[in-house]
């Protein structure tokens, strides 16, 4: 293993020549599977001292742009963040710990590999690491997707990515021809053998968010068995954009889900069904109706069942609490 | 370029491979830092890079460079939140401790800068450790000490000793673990283990190792090799005469080199030959007609390990089913009115199932052992509950004299049971530094402690109750399936006997065998399963009979000391305002209440030597302290009865060599080694008036009375032992156990608020009333009590063993998969401690580890009932399984 520390993007590229040496930001997610051979040795690109990468910018129209290495804990406490992207402000509190928060990136968050028991067990092989099934499917897989997207079973780890498809946000991609990727497309369900679409001589460079909305009501909570520290069985984004600075009738909203799927999901449904929806009112029967139709989106596996109830339930609190409801 | 560490500037790892932890471990020898999950979980390597808390296992070591890191050590010892973490005894083993401290520095600093000196509260106490575990379960304490950190309550030097004396060690990092310290030159050991559940081994090709037939080679023989760097690995083989692996993970062969790299790699490149056999990997298809049988021949199921603490009796095959093993007063009775009931559908019939999941117990030290032979002398440093039981093995196995063993275990970093014996790590230890004539070092992984290193088993119990038409219990049969995987020693039924009275009753005892990892003891073994059963099922009969829980058990239980908890349990605000009827809305409130026992078990061949040496007192015994504290009572024993200041005594335990001192389990350790350590103070006072006769016949010993008096006594030694109780024990000493007289007995009142919507249980407050007799150290006591409430609530919410159904291979082999309790998730604890009715114990109580654990689900079951009219029959209360309740 050999490493070298680029200080500008081109340089960078230049080290991800397709012969097998992968960028690294954080670290975190990197340590983690090549201490479980999810991943073998490899020459390291860390980007860590790449400016290009770093920063969070702001557009004359008041929208940002998040640098892949701004840190998780930079995301959850720039007030000015906080303020414009609420949803995502308290994802990025809510999720891991502190500690990996600290170190831990926005762009290796939305590109870590998946919490799969298989994955990361050296026991198994699996579409990702070079077989051709899914123990998962045919094992246990009680954290596994609820809405079935293809061969692999389990849900995208990412909650960043969640909040961000609630956004309408889009990453830009180095390496070859720069393009800017939604994140709803950064994913493909289909494919059983990666967690995301990006080439290995590809950078994530950045986020781009949309134009802030001025009174939006924002929620994110995630269900589990511990109050702490744990991925989510479902967790879910919601951003209710309101009149009246945030005290009037919903006018537009967006839901997004995550712990369902091998992506994160929206639901576009609930989210029209919320629209008209007062602040500190019960949301109507349409709401009501919009979240038992999830129940349609799901195919379970075996052991998955319970997450066609905990889906309703956990957008249905995410709702609640965006609307202000009492939490009793 | 340079990394600053703790002040001093040191060159930055230069190339990538290795974590920050590995670096700051073993290149700079800072083991303050601790490595448990080695996955970012538990938070033990926790350290300030640029003054931000950084998980130190999932950073790179190259990462380090031109950052400024400081380690515990670098905190200096005199940090607000480490002399809050001492006084408030805010730990147990310690391990965990230097990553919470580091932790807690830098919140406490943040928070007073923000808030200025105000107690944070416990949420956002919570909030700010989600990233550490601790599993003693000290949290209760850390809560305090970093309120009051955070309060300005530690700014200054406290005047008090801090209850546990080694608490500075602790905080500080100076606490040396067993894989804290290696000799220069130590090798490293790699355990090969099966990749089968069930296999004849063929061969084992060693792949450039050298393979050393150990049991017929001598002690002491040199490197293979001149230089370390180009010595070849050696290979011992681990697989018993059979050569069949019954699991995947079983030890077959183990390999050292002297870099930890060179081991791993010498692992993976020995291949080993199986022929597959069928495997059973559940206790279903291992009862279904025609399953492969485990162990199909006499021979070999008297050869299947045990998880029994005690001498396991005789029992009767039957395919893979062991049992059963029977306990009746008047079974046939008891028998004949349940099946009668049945037939009659009596309305006061409660017949039952409950299940529970198999709970490891996940030490944050892993098992770890430091073997080297220095002129046919073996020496051990290893993690164990057990110093001299493992001498003994040692000498045993390697027939050596019992005195060229020399085991050292200074602190153990939990073990909860399962460290006991000569484990795999000692044996591959001690045989590979044979084959390699070098000291090596065998510490399990992660994956290898969850999954080898002992579990409690799952169970299957039924459990019927009969009240007759005064509300009296009229007849009780439990039969109990423990699934202990290829290990046998169920108990479960067996405990229940004990419990209400003398009503005819049956119990039963099975195991089933199947291809999975053996159990070993932990922490009460067989009462939580048997109480999470019993306990529910007789809560359901008070729901039947329409009488308060309490009430039943005080009018059912002829237990004094338990009855004594009940009246008091009756009068606390927790039980007397728990809410009453119906209960609506998403989030619903309930209390339950559970009853436990366990026996009061002693060592009697414990000793304490006191010594006076270079005119200080010395307390010295082969005893070891796992984290309940009794290197603390030794100390408060001998300082207190001879009225010196505990800084005129030095306690020495953890070395074989030392006089004959208890293992940790069976809950007998401060009872065994307390009134030794009264009867050794008492004859150092009686040897000390001889030299110096100032010194008083009882009462303190004056200051100047005791310098003279030590001046006088150099070179003293007396030595205490652990005499009979009044009365004497039930049993016969075995093997340094005796069952003494009279059962300890517990009470849990637990609050839970449970999310109905989310399917997530909270336990909000715990009273534990525990009846042990007199307490040694209130606060150690009470530190061992509130992690119990942590270690059941874990038990009961959380913690699960899961396997692949189709290979039997360990899932949940790392810490984030295989769930222990954070501080988030455990509920504000008061602990009362009914200090009566052990007057006939020799210092008048005994031990509580065990009880203090065995009802804590129970009551968390009941509560749940409570809270939401739904029984929870299956353990952990997952949130799956209350939605699918609750629908």
């Amino acid at each position: 293993m050999t490493i070298t520390r680029p200080t500008d993007l081109g340089a960078a590229l230049a080290r991800l020549d397709g012969t097998g040496a992968r960028p690294r930001a954080g670290g975190t997610d990197l340590t983690a599977c090549l201490a479980a051979g999810v991943v073998g040795p490899a020459p390291v690109v860390d980007l860590t001292g790449v400016a290009d990468l770093r920063g969070v910018a702001w557009a004359a129209d008041g929208s940002a742009r998040v640098g892949a290495l701004t840190r998780i804990a930079e995301l959850g406490g720039d007030p000015l963040l906080a303020d414009a992207y609420p949803a995502l402000a308290m994802t990025a509190a809510a999720l891991a710990t502190p500690q990996v928060r600290g170190t831990a990136t926005v762009g290796g968050n939305l590109l870590q590999r998946n919490r799969c028991w298989y994955l990361r067990n050296p026991a198994f092989d699996c579409f990702q690491t070079g077989g051709d099934s899914c123990p998962a499917r045919s094992g246990d897989h009680l954290y596994g997707v609820v809405v079935d997207q293809g061969p692999c079973a389990a849900p995208h780890p990412s909650s960043l990515a969640v909040a961000l498809l609630a956004y309408g946000a889009s990453v830009r991609v180095a390496g070859g021809r720069e393009r800017d990727v939604p994140v709803a497309s950064l994913y493909d369900g289909a494919d059983p053998t990666r967690d995301h679409v990006l080439g290995s001589r590809e950078v994530l460079v950045s986020v781009a968010l949309p134009v802030p909305a001025p009174g939006e009501r924002a929620a994110y909570l995630r269900a589990t068995g511990r109050s702490r520290a744990e991925w989510p069985l479902v967790e879910v984004a919601v951003r209710l954009v309101c009149e009246d600075e945030g005290t009037g009738p919903v006018s537009s909203a967006s839901v997004a889900v995550g712990g369902v799927a091998r992506t994160p999901l929206l639901l576009p449904g609930v989210a029209q069904a919320l629209v008209g929806a007062v602040p500190g009112t019960a949301p109507d029967e349409g709401v009501d109706a919009a979240l038992a139709a999830l129940a349609d989106l799901c195919d379970p596996l075996p052991a998955t069942g319970y997450k066609v109830d905990l889906l309703s339930a956990t957008v249905r609190a995410g709702v609640e609490r965006a609307l202000g409801l009492p939490e009793e | 370029m340079d990394v600053e560490v703790n002040g001093s500037s040191c060159p930055a790892p230069d190339g990538p491979g290795g974590t920050a932890a590995e670096h700051l471990r073993d290149r700079l020898g800072l083991t303050g830092t601790k490595v448990a999950c080695g996955t970012g979980v538990c938070g033990a390597c926790t350290i300030l890079v640029d003054g931000s808390p950084t998980v130190s296992c999932l950073l790179p070591a190259d990462g380090l460079a031109g950052r400024s890191v400081t380690t515990v050590e670098g905190l200096g010892g005199d940090h607000p939140a480490q002399r809050a973490f001492a006084a408030h005894d805010a730990m147990q083993c310690g391990y965990c401790t230097p990553g919470f401290v580091v932790e807690a520095s830098a919140f406490v600093d943040t928070w007073r800068a923000e808030h200025g000196d105000t107690r944070p509260d416990r949420d956002a106490i919570a909030d700010a450790m989600a990233g550490h575990l601790c599993r003693c379960g000290a949290y209760e304490g850390i809560f305090a000490a970093v309120a009051d950190a955070c309060a300005g309550a530690f700014d200054e030097p406290s005047d008090e000793d801090p209850p546990r004396i080694d608490a500075f060690d602790k905080v500080t990092g100076r606490a040396e673990f067993t894989a804290d310290r290696i000799p220069e030159g130590t090798w490293e050991g790699v355990v090969v283990r099966s990749a089968h559940a069930h296999a004849r081994v063929l061969s084992v090709d060693p792949g450039g190792a050298r393979a050393s037939d150990a049991h017929t080679s001598g002690t002491g023989r040199s490197a293979p090799a001149g230089d370390a760097g180009e010595a070849v690995p050696v290979l011992i083989d681990l697989l018993g005469s059979d050569r069949t692996v019954r699991y995947v993970g079983q030890p077959i062969a183990a390999v050292a080199a002297p870099t930890a790299d060179g081991a791993r790699a010498a692992a993976a490149a020995v291949s080993v030959g199986y022929d597959p056999l069928p495997a059973v990997l559940d206790t279903d298809a291992a009862q279904a007609p025609g399953a492969p049988v485990v162990y199909p021949t006499r021979a070999e199921q008297r050869a299947a390990p045990s998880y029994s603490e005690g001498p396991t009796p005789p029992g009767r095959w039957n395919g893979n089913t062991r049992g059963p093993s029977t306990v009746s007063w008047r079974g046939g009775t008891a028998v004949r009115r349940l099946r009668t009931a049945t037939d009659r559908e009596d309305p006061l019939l409660v017949a039952q199932e409950y299940t529970t999941a198999t709970q490891v117990h996940s030490p944050l030290e892993p098992h770890v052992c430091v073997a080297s032979w220095e002129d046919g002398d073996l020496r051990l440093r290893v993690s164990t509950q057990a110093v001299v039981q493992v001498a003994d093995r040692a000498a045993a196995r390697w027939e050596l004299p019992r005195e060229r063993v020399h085991v050292v275990t200074e602190f153990v970093g939990g073990g909860f049971g399962g460290k006991n014996g000569l484990s795999t790590d000692v044996v591959a230890a001690v045989e590979l530094s044979r084959a390699a004539g070098a000291p090596v070092r065998v510490s399990l992984d992660r994956a290898e402690e969850l999954t080898d290193a002992g579990h409690r088993p799952g169970t299957r119990t039924r459990v019927a109750l009969l009240a007759d038409g005064e509300g009296r219990l009229s007849a009780m049969t439990v039969d109990s399936y423990g699934d202990g995987g290829v290990s046998t020693g169920s108990n479960a039924a067996t405990l229940a006997f004990l419990m209400y009275g003398r009503s005819p009753r049956r119990v039963r005892d099975f195991d089933v065998v199947t291809h999975r990892p053996p159990g070993k003891p932990m922490r009460g073994p067989g009462g939580p399963p048997m109480a999470w059963a019993l306990e529910q099922a007789v809560d359901e009969m008070a729901l039947r009979l329409g009488e308060d829980p309490l009430a039943l058990r005080a009018r059912w239980d002829g237990n004094p000391k338990r009855r004594a908890l009940y009246e008091k349990a009756a009068r606390i605000d927790l039980w007397r305002s728990r809410p009453r009827g119906g209960r609506t809305g998403r989030f619903r409130r309930g209390v339950g209440v559970a009853a436990a026992n366990w026996m009061y078990l002693l060592a009697p061949r414990a000793k304490v030597e006191l010594s006076v040496e270079d005119g200080a007192l010395v307390a010295r015994s082969a005893t070891q302290d796992l984290g309940t504290g009794i290197r603390s009572v030794l100390s408060d024993v001998v300082a207190d009865r001879l009225g010196v200041p505990a800084s005129a005594l030095r306690v020495e335990i953890g070395h074989s060599s030392s006089v004959h001192g208890t293992g940790s389990y069976g809950s007998r350790t401060t009872t065994s080694m307390g009134p030794a350590a009264a009867e050794a103070a008492d004859r150092m006072r009686a040897a000390l008036r001889e030299h110096a006769p100032d010194v008083p016949a009882a009462g303190p010993i004056p200051e100047r009375a005791l310098k003279e008096a030590l001046t006088g006594a150099e070179g003293v030694r007396v030595v205490g032992e652990r005499r009979a109780d009044r009365w004497g024990h039930l049993s016969p000493d075995m093997d340094d156990l005796a069952l003494g007289r009279g059962l300890t007995g517990a009470v849990h009142v637990m609050e839970v608020e449970v999310d109905t919507l989310l399917g997530r249980v909270r336990p909000t407050r715990c009273w534990a009333g525990i009846a042990a007799g007199r307490v040694y150290s209130e606060r150690l006591a009470r530190n061992q009590c509130e992690g119990a409430v942590v270690q059941g609530v874990g038990y009961a919410l959380f913690e699960e063993r899961r396997d692949d159904p189709a290979t039997g291979v360990v899932l949940t082999d790392n810490m984030e998969d295989y769930r222990i309790p954070g501080m988030g998730d455990v509920p504000e604890t008061e602990v009362y401690f009914h200090q009566e009715g052990f007057e006939h114990a020799r210092g008048g109580g005994v031990g509580l580890g065990e009880v203090s654990v065995v009802g804590v689900a129970a009551a968390l079951g009941n509560a749940v009932r409570d809270a939401t009219g739904v029984r929870p029959h299956e353990l952990p209360i997952r949130p799956d399984r209350l939605i699918r309740g609750l629908r």
